[in-house]
Order: structure tokens, then sequence, then C-alpha cells
């Protein structure tokens, strides 16, 4: 091998170089102003005009595992956020067991952040949020939920074991109708599919916005395309826009990890886009000798 | 916020501790084949397999299916009453139940029809669930490319949304017309369209490997946020117990 040879650079300089154009900005915690995403500001602005009356409820559906947390979990934070500042009870649900740890998790981080913000305020488990659990079943158990009268009575419990009709989130509740909106975050392609197939019945269907990872971006946007989705968010760059909404319409609130993670992403991907120029020149350079 | 104030519990130290080391062996291989990753990587396997009969079991099977069958949740006293009264109904449970154990006939030479009785009614539901599915799926988009191609809007020729739509419906015709094998092509214009049609393929599988890219960086991100946040903060925790 030459030692200078662009076309054969070792992949562990590679490895390198991504790794530190991916870490120097999370290690300083620097974040750059992310690019304007329309698909999430449309996400947005469904969230922001959305109203509930007492008796409705957005329905957020968390069908993500560890292996697209990096990118899910900003998404389902931020909307979570939105919809709590917004005062919209919120039911967390999950057709993917591995989940299940998250619909704690998330809710609990994006409540004391919330609570520390804003002094004198609080969310209360049950009032603001139910944690519905792990739902085995897939798309039988979403038909099941679209043709339920009566919510509180198909689920019968949430994931702590209480029992629905005593918590105050589900008083008035009925079937669908009183769902108003669809949050779907997941890295799995079949696991939207399911909702747009079946969460819907004869003359009502809930907004639906998603949050999907970088590479089912492509897939996703067909639907916002044929507005079957309302609003999306497209991998980190869509919760690092989303992130930076919030903060405008809500002045007081300290950013948060997406814009910094989504600064990571972009330092490296202009480092592999480098990378394969560098290569190209190689490839020239080999040619004209 | 200190890392002892957010790290009391051992348990919780000892779990990031050893998911950091994980983390760490996995990426090992990205010098070379290693015992260090290979060790890592069967236990995530295993995990893997077994979580998800463990989580159904523990939080579906068992609390929602079990209990009230059996009549787990009923309160007994002392002189053998109940505080309720047990839903006969649950037993209906057990029908689907042993219905699905016939799977397991598929072992036996003599009895592997019972499993095809299974196999069978799985499959027609399926089949059933997916045709119904793929007409509320697809039936939006196919009234969705029907786009008009000259668009005005309140302030007059939308020059950019009238392009889109063009653009839109010329990659629908192309690239539908790529995929008409049936007959042959016999004209070169004809032959064009084709060629567009895979040109503008070649450019939408370039959008899904960039999107891959992407979405691999962003798996390495999360990891690297945790060996910087979390991991670090536990790390110091055990080396200098502050």
């Amino acid at each position: 091998m030459k030692q200078w040879d662009l076309t054969h650079i070792d992949r562990r300089v590679i490895y390198l170089l991504v790794l530190l154009a991916l870490s120097i900005p999370l290690a300083l915690e620097y974040a750059l102003k992310p690019a304007r995403m329309e698909a999430a500001e449309r996400a947005f602005a469904v969230v922001q005009d959305l109203e509930a009356k007492p008796g409705e409820l957005a329905f957020m559906s968390l069908d993500f595992g560890p292996n697209s947390l990096a990118e899910n979990k900003p998404q389902a934070e931020v909307v979570l956020e939105h919809l709590l500042r917004k005062r919209i009870p919120v039911a967390l649900y999950s057709q993917y067991y591995l989940a299940e740890p998250f619909l704690e998790s998330i809710p609990k981080t994006v409540v004391g952040r919330l609570e520390k913000e804003i002094l004198g305020h609080f969310w209360e488990y049950g009032r603001d949020w139910v944690n519905l659990g792990y739902r085995p079943g897939g798309s039988v158990m979403l038909q099941n939920i679209a043709k339920s009268a009566d919510l509180a009575e198909l689920f019968k419990t949430d994931a702590r074991g209480n029992n629905l009709r005593e918590l105050p989130i589900f008083k008035g509740v009925a079937g669908l109708e009183s769902v108003k909106l669809l949050a779907e975050f997941t890295s799995l392609v079949g696991g939207l599919d399911s909702f747009l197939q079946f969460f819907q019945k004869k003359g009502y269907r809930p907004f639906f916005i998603h949050g999907c990872t970088s590479i089912t971006i492509p897939q996703a946007f067909i639907y916002l395309d044929s507005g079957q989705l309302k609003g999306l968010l497209e991998g980190i760059a869509g919760a690092a826009w989303y992130s930076l909404l919030l903060e405008r319409a809500y002045p007081q609130r300290r950013p948060d990890a997406a814009q910094i993670i989504n600064t990571g992403l972009g330092v490296a991907h202009m480092v592999v886009i480098a990378l394969v120029l560098l290569g190209n020149v190689g490839f020239l350079i080999r040619g004209r000798n | 916020m200190g890392a002892a104030g957010v790290y009391s519990d051992v348990w919780t130290i000892a779990t990031i501790l050893v998911g950091g080391v994980a983390t760490l062996a996995i990426f090992s291989f990205l010098i070379k084949e290693n015992p260090f990753f290979r060790f890592f990587e069967h236990i995530y396997i295993g995990i893997a397999a077994g979580l998800g009969v463990v989580v159904t079991l523990k939080n579906f099977l068992w609390p929602k299916i079990f209990v009230p069958l059996f009549g787990l949740d009923l309160v007994r006293f002392p002189d053998s009453t109940s505080a309720g009264v047990y839903n006969r109904g649950f037993l209906l449970y057990l029908a689907p139940m042993l219905f699905g154990l016939l799977y397991y006939f598929i072992y036996s030479k003599k009895y592997s029809w019972l499993a095809k009785l299974v196999i069978g009614v799985s499959l027609g539901a399926s089949g059933g669930l997916a045709f119904q599915g793929f007409f509320n799926q697809m039936l939006p988009q196919l009234a969705s490319s029907f786009k008009p191609l000259v668009v005005y809007g309140s302030e007059g020729w939308n020059i950019g949304r009238s392009f889109s739509n063009s653009f839109f419906v010329f990659t629908l015709i192309c690239v539908m017309y790529y995929f008409f094998f049936s007959f042959r092509r016999k004209t070169a214009t004809l032959d064009k369209i084709s060629v567009a049609g895979r040109w503008l393929m070649m450019v939408c599988f370039g959008a899904y490997f960039g999107s891959t890219v992407m979405a691999r960086m962003a798996l390495l991100v999360e990891r690297l946020q945790f060996l910087l946040g979390d991991w670090r903060q536990a790390l110091l925790l055990l080396v200098l117990g502050a």
C-alpha cells in the first residue's frame, strides 16, 4: 500500500475521524442552529393548534428500542413536552417490548424538566399522563382500539396495575373519537403502517404525526405527501428543529440534547462528504498517473 | 448535580458500568475481531432472544391473562369466601391458548396435520388483515398521486408547486413504465422513458443510502452520549468516590 494513497485510507482512520467529529460537539455541549425542517414545523403546528376538551386525549405510541434511541427519544421528548405544556392529557403505549422502559423514563424526564422550569406547576401521573404499557398483538390490538367504544374497558389497567376507570385522565373517555392526536415514534417500518391501516374507524381518524429514523425518511415521506401524516419529525434533525420551535414559543425553556446531537451528526456528515471527495480525488490522481 | 446525587443506587451504577464495558467491547470489532467482542456479542444475542419472552410473560400474559383466568386477583377471607365473584368468562381464554398449542404437533409425524390447522388459521387471519389494511394504507396514496400539473394559488401561478407536481407525475410514469415487462418496447422514445425510470430510481436509492449512513451515525452518537455522560460519571464515582 502506498503511504499517501487516498483511495486506500485505513478504515480505522475513518472510524477515528468520525468518532472525533461526533464526540467533540457532545463533549463540549456545543450546538449550532438546526436547519429548518418543514415537515417538523407542520407537526409542531398540529400540536400547537390542538385543543382537548375533558374526556379527550392524545395517544403516543413509542415503538422503538435502544437501537434507535438517539433519534426517537429526543423526538418523543419534544412532542410529549409540547403536549404537557398545553395541558393535553397523554396516554403512552407501545407495540414493541423493547420500548417498555421508555414509557416510564421519558415522561419522568420531561415532567422533571418542566417542573424545574415552571416553578409551582405540577404534572401528575393519572391526570396529565398515563402509561398503558407494552401491548402485544400488533395490528389486531390496533383494530380492537379502533373498534372499542370504551377504551378504559379495553385496556382495563395501566402498566402500574391501576384500574383505568379510577384515573382522572380516563374520565369521560369513550372510544377512538376521544383520541385527538396520534404521535407514533418508531424505527420499525411496519410500526407506522399498522397505525395507518387500522387506527381509524368509519368517519373518524385522529391527526397523525410521526417520528421516524433517518433510514425510514424516504418511506415516511410518501405518507406526508398523501396527507395521511399531518407532520413528520425526520430523524434527529426533525427533533432539533421542533426543539428550537419550542424555545421560540416558550422563551424560558432551556435547550435540550437534540440540538447538540444534531450538531454532532452534522459535523460527522461533513467528515463523510470530505472523505468521499478525497477518495474521488485519489482516483483522479491515480488515473492520471 | 453531582454524580453521587444522580446515582445513589449501587445497582444503577453497576448497570451503567457494565453497559459501558459492553459498548466498548462491541466497538472493539472496529479495530479487529477479538474474543472480548465475541463474548459480549453472544451475551447480547442471548438477551435479545430471551427478553421478549420474559417481558411478554411478565407484563402481559401473567397480569392480563393468567391472573384473571385463575382468579388470583380475588381477595380470599379466612372463612374461604372471597371479596369478588370469579368471572367464568375468563375460561374462554383457554380455547385459543389450547388451539395455539397445537402448533407443537409439527414435531409429530402422525399428528402434524393438527399444526397445519393453526398455520392455516394464522395465514387466513393475516391475509384478511393485510387485505383490509392495504386499502386503508394505499388508497389515499393512489388518490394523492393525481396532482394538478399547473397550480394556481391566491397570488397567481405557483411555479414551484407546478414544477414539483409535474416532476412527481413524470417520475411516477417513468418508474411504472420501467416495470412493464409484458411487452416489447418498440420505439426509442419508449426505451428512453424506461431508462429515465431507472435513473430516477437510482436517485431514490442514493437518498436511501444517504439516510442509512445518517441512521448508522445516529446509533453511534447515542452510544457516545452514554459513554461521555452517564458512563464517565459512574466511572468517576467508582474511581474517585466523588
